[in-house]
């Protein structure tokens, strides 16, 4: 039986990697907002138990932003949405 | 104590006279919420999206900006109606548009105040960071008892 080669397709890795890497959801620092509130907002919006939402909202508080979502394009923008409903500063990214 | 009460019917918002008084003002000042670039309180809320995107942010804005609209007049239906009544049951979603209006009442002034960093705040005239106090500690208030329904 004839091998024949293995067709060898060399993938465009930097299209790949963009298509792959999923949006993000960004939310910003805002002097306004209460903490609790932001918490609150993360548990109910995405389900993240007191700890994780408390690190999310200490990561915006310190750092200035942090990544609170992310998936496909439409699920970022529909987060994005909920988010700027409960009046926080929030940003689509890839 | 506090004006949010957890009971088997929902959620029972009491104010006195002065505050509903008060608070009355809260929905005619979202109501006039006034032109990005002009109002410092569009320019806080009509954030761009797509910060390196101008195009994919105006679309976001096209597509979304009408619902959002919507579902804050909503909120501030039900928040308006709530303290017009001595004292009023909220289910849990309009004790929700409830939080959200205060929220966003404390967004507009923050803004309008000049609130850009959190120092700022404490930089206020003694009657400008009242009223941000006041309407902060009603939100915690109402913040906590929601977060027990989580």
């Amino acid at each position: 039986m004839l091998a024949l080669p293995t067709p060898v397709i060399v993938p465009d890795t930097d299209d790949e990697t963009d298509i792959d890497k999923p949006w993000q959801v960004v939310v910003w620092n805002d002097p306004v907002n209460t903490m609790s509130y932001v918490v609150y907002v993360f548990r109910k919006l995405f389900g993240y138990d007191e700890t994780k939402a408390t690190e999310l909202m200490l990561q915006v508080h310190h750092e200035g932003r942090s990544i609170v979502s992310d998936g496909p394009r439409e699920t970022a923008e529909v987060d994005c949405f909920r988010l700027h409903n409960h009046g926080l500063w929030a940003t689509i990214e890839k | 104590m506090s004006h949010f009460k957890t009971t088997r019917k929902g959620i029972v918002v009491s104010f006195s006279p002065e505050e509903r008084s008060f608070l009355g003002d809260v929905v005619p000042l979202l109501a006039g919420i006034g032109e990005t670039g002009v109002d410092p309180a569009a320019t806080r809320l009509n954030v761009p999206v797509y910060l390196d995107d101008r195009d994919a942010s105006d679309e976001w804005w096209r597509l979304m900006g009408e619902d959002l609209r919507v579902a804050q007049n909503a909120d501030r239906s039900v928040f308006g109606h709530a303290i017009s009544e001595k004292t009023e049951t909220l289910n849990l979603e309009e004790a929700n548009a409830f939080l959200r209006v205060l929220n966003e009442a404390r967004l507009v002034l923050g803004a309008r105040m000049g609130v850009e960093v959190e120092d700022d705040h404490d930089q206020l005239p003694d009657d400008s960071r009242h009223v941000l106090d006041y309407l902060g500690w009603i939100q915690e208030e109402l913040t906590l008892e929601l977060s027990h329904t989580l």
